[in-house]
């Protein structure tokens, strides 16, 4: 799986937002590469999770408000500054899905499903889709992100673990989880 | 609630995405965030050094303006004009900067038609509209001046009525010396070439003719050339309408480059994109899904090892028989009676080695595993290794030899068998392949088809719809007027009328049964009486001039979405003397030009 240069940095990379995130907790017009930098990433994140176009980009203008509003507490953990708006755009998404009784969406490509099945040995016809499409909707929320990230944005574990914020080995062990999990399903359904 | 569960949705492009990416305004709303909170937290002006030092910043104020108004009137004409720019910087709802030419609208769209002429030949084209553009020989250059060499593409699209002019976001306003003036276009055009996308130029001697058909005979017209470097319209000379008789339309030589706009069709059409789809995507990746699984397939089947014959030493090789207590040597227990042949490849052998009692031997993997080993010897510090090939003679060979024959047997069977299971997963996988190399087959030959059909039908459509708009301006008072043109660009057959009189408003806009309001960030009005094009400028809001008597659309731009306030609703909203203005939003379909034109009513 190939590594996303946006997301992730060299040393380099990291100290130079560094300097960026100080410069903008004084003054927030210095905000701007960060917001220029992130801005498709994030509204792609939300988009890939709702149904509504303009929805998505209110919400990705909500991410980056609250960003820079809470950005004199934001601290540096060693991981990229994506990793902390990826969180706050989870909070206000799932916030959004719950004050506005909101229907949360899934996005696949064929290819992603298909990517599925070849990863538990099974040949994919399109005649699947639905038998799979329904395994996915009884995984539950925790596991579905999972998935989204893994298959269907192609995201490496290194990645996955930072948005989580929890440790590569363990974003390897829920993914081994589910595909566990997935396989299991996907014998009972005979595809 | 259970998630909705797409697939293949179309994704945003990155210009829609960019599109809503604004900084500027992100900074806005923070910065006036930070003031409402400050508004709301009153707790500072519990402070005593807080109170006090605001009384004495008061009358330090006080003293100053009062110092500045008695003895410093330049100051003071100076501090005015910082007012002003600071308000002016202060004003949230200034839109960004545009570019010259806007298209207001991805939606609408004036589309070029596409021409092929030939240098060397020259020619005349003939548009739909029954415009002419008469081309000389060797008219076009390249980039450093030489001339062209094959053929042109000339691209060319004409503006008629308002619909057209909003669509190509062409500016209508037009300054002469200081004095701003609106044009009403008797028509207007774009032409521009290239060849191999690289743009030629119109040759310093040669020059093209355009006969542009009009709807409008009258001579009161100049003809202007768009200076997209001033931004300005550049008065050419006066324009002479030539009146022409009857319906003189011709055939055209419509697209002759077919093959360049076969893409443009299938975006045009849902079933064509869908077979092509097939063709190119889903089908392809079954096959390719179908081998990833079958050589997984046969991967998966065991590997079957031949058994290794032993032989009977090769006469006059040297040979090795292990003797001695296996009780010390239980390694080598199993090569007992094993007689180990030297081979020919052991530069190191000598005769001599025999003649040593070796203290200690060992037997170890070969360098080709399972035909031959490696022999270490060792006295004292003395360490010897040959490759050894383990033979058996007598009572032994034979029984090694029946041993053999049994397990070559089974090794037979088994290759026999993994053979016959690999052809049957590939003649499965094949088979399976086959199936969907015939659906390919078969829905290529279906495309064909449709795209035929369609583009066929879709060219009928065009070039009637292009006639009947163009008859339906003014099917009376047609006429052509010549431009004879030295440099590719945009033109116009105009008359300048000074800045419109009337009522003034600041119109607000509502729309839906909510009646929800629309902000505009592009308005347009047209007077249908004069057919003149206003594009409203945005200062310190919107304000619309118009004389009651005449008949107004309005055309609201928000979103990329468009909205139309017709005749009726704008009539309706000036009888009640009121500025709110019912709009309605045209549908967000692909072509909808001829919709707007409807809903406009032209």
């Amino acid at each position: 799986m190939a590594i996303n240069p946006h997301f992730h940095h060299t040393n380099e990379q990291i100290n130079e937002e560094l300097i960026i995130i100080e410069a903008a907790k004084q003054n927030p017009e210095r905000f701007g590469p960060l917001y220029n930098k992130y801005y498709k990433q994030i509204f792609n994140y939300l988009y890939q999770r709702m149904e509504d176009k303009d929805t998505a980009f209110d919400l990705t203008g909500q991410v980056f408000l609250k960003a820079l509003t809470n950005l004199p507490n934001y601290q540096f953990k060693g991981v990229p500054f994506a990793s902390w708006l990826y969180r706050i755009a989870h909070n206000e998404m799932m916030q959004m899905f719950r004050v506005q009784k909101d229907r949360r969406s899934v996005n696949a490509d064929i290819g992603d499903l298909k990517y599925i099945c070849e990863e538990h040995d099974e040949p994919f016809f399109e005649e699947y889709i639905p038998a799979i499409k329904k395994l996915l909707l009884e995984l539950d929320e925790e596991d579905m992100q999972m998935v989204e990230f893994r298959f269907f944005e192609k995201r490496p574990f290194k990645e996955i673990a930072e948005i989580l914020d929890i440790t590569e080995v363990n974003a390897k062990v829920r993914m081994y989880r589910i595909i566990e999990k997935l396989k299991k399903s996907m014998s009972k359904l005979k595809l | 609630m259970e998630p909705k569960f797409n697939i293949d949705r179309p994704k945003i492009s990155d210009e829609e995405i960019k599109k809503h990416q604004n900084f500027e305004q992100l900074v806005k709303q923070f910065k006036q965030q930070s003031l409402n909170k400050a508004k709301h937290d009153k707790s500072w002006w519990k402070s005593k050094k807080v109170r006090y030092s605001a009384v004495i910043a008061g009358i330090t104020v006080i003293c100053t303006i009062s110092y500045l108004a008695l003895f410093k009137n330049e100051t003071k004409q100076n501090t005015t004009h910082e007012t002003v720019i600071t308000q002016n910087n202060n004003n949230q709802n200034i839109p960004t900067k545009k570019s010259f030419i806007n298209e207001p609208s991805q939606n609408l769209k004036v589309n070029y038609t596409s021409y092929k002429i030939n240098n060397a030949k020259g020619g005349e084209l003939k548009h739909p509209s029954s415009s002419k553009i008469k081309v000389p020989v060797n008219t076009f250059v390249d980039k450093n001046g030489k001339d062209v060499i094959g053929d042109v593409t000339i691209e060319y699209r004409e503006f008629h009525d308002a619909a057209d002019i909003i669509a190509s976001g062409i500016p209508m306003n037009y300054d002469s010396a200081g004095t701003k003036y609106n044009l009403e276009s008797a028509g207007m055009f774009d032409i521009k070439g290239t060849q191999n996308g690289e743009p030629v130029f119109i040759k310093k001697d040669k020059k093209v003719e355009i006969e542009l058909a009009s709807a409008n005979s009258e001579n009161k017209f100049n003809q202007y050339y768009l200076d997209t470097v001033t931004k300005n319209w550049q008065y050419i000379k006066k324009d002479h309408a030539n009146s022409i008789s009857g319906n003189n339309h011709e055939t055209n030589d419509f697209d002759n480059n077919d093959k360049d706009n076969s893409d443009n069709y299938i975006k045009r059409s849902t079933k064509l994109q869908l077979i092509k789809d097939q063709i190119e995507v889903v089908i392809p990746k079954k096959i390719d899904s179908v081998k990833t699984v079958y050589t997984k397939k046969i991967d998966a089947i065991p590997k079957v090892k031949e058994p290794t014959k032993i032989n009977k030493p090769t006469p006059g090789r040297p040979t090795f028989y292990l003797e001695g207590s296996y009780n010390e040597f239980p390694e080598l227990a199993a090569f007992n009676n094993v007689i180990f042949e030297v081979g020919p490849e052991n530069k190191n052998y000598r005769p001599d080695m025999h003649e040593i009692t070796w203290s200690d031997v060992k037997v170890s993997e070969g360098p080709v595993k399972g035909k031959n080993y490696l022999l270490t010897l060792t006295y004292r510090k003395q360490v010897e290794k040959l490759i050894v090939y383990p033979t058996l003679s007598g009572a032994d060979l034979e029984k090694a030899e029946k041993k053999y024959q049994q397990k070559y047997k089974d090794y037979e069977s088994l290759v026999e068998k993994k053979q016959a299971e690999e052809t049957r997963l590939m003649a499965e996988m094949e088979a399976k392949q086959k199936t969907y190399l015939a659906e390919i087959k078969s829905k290529q030959e279906e495309f064909d088809k449709q795209r035929a059909k369609f583009i066929t039908e879709f060219k009928q459509k065009e070039q009637s719809q292009l006639a009947s708009n163009f008859n339906a301006m003014s099917a009376q008072t047609k006429a052509t007027r010549l431009f004879t043109i030295s440099s590719f660009g945009v033109y116009n057959s105009d008359c300048p009328h000074a800045e419109p009189t009337g009522k003034t408003i600041s119109p607000m806009f509502v729309s839906g049964e909510k009646g929800n309001a629309i902000n505009p960030d592009i308005l347009y009005m047209v007077n249908h009486n004069t057919k003149m094009v206003y594009n409203i400028a945005f200062k310190d809001g919107f304000k619309i001039t118009y004389e009651p008597s005449n008949n107004y659309s309005l055309c609201v731009f928000r979103n990329n979405k468009l909205f139309i306030c017709n005749k009726d609703q704008f009539k309706a909203t000036a009888n009640k003397d009121s500025n709110k203005f019912t709009i309605t939003e045209l549908p967000d379909n692909a072509d909808n030009l001829v919709d707007f034109k409807k809903a406009l009513e032209i």
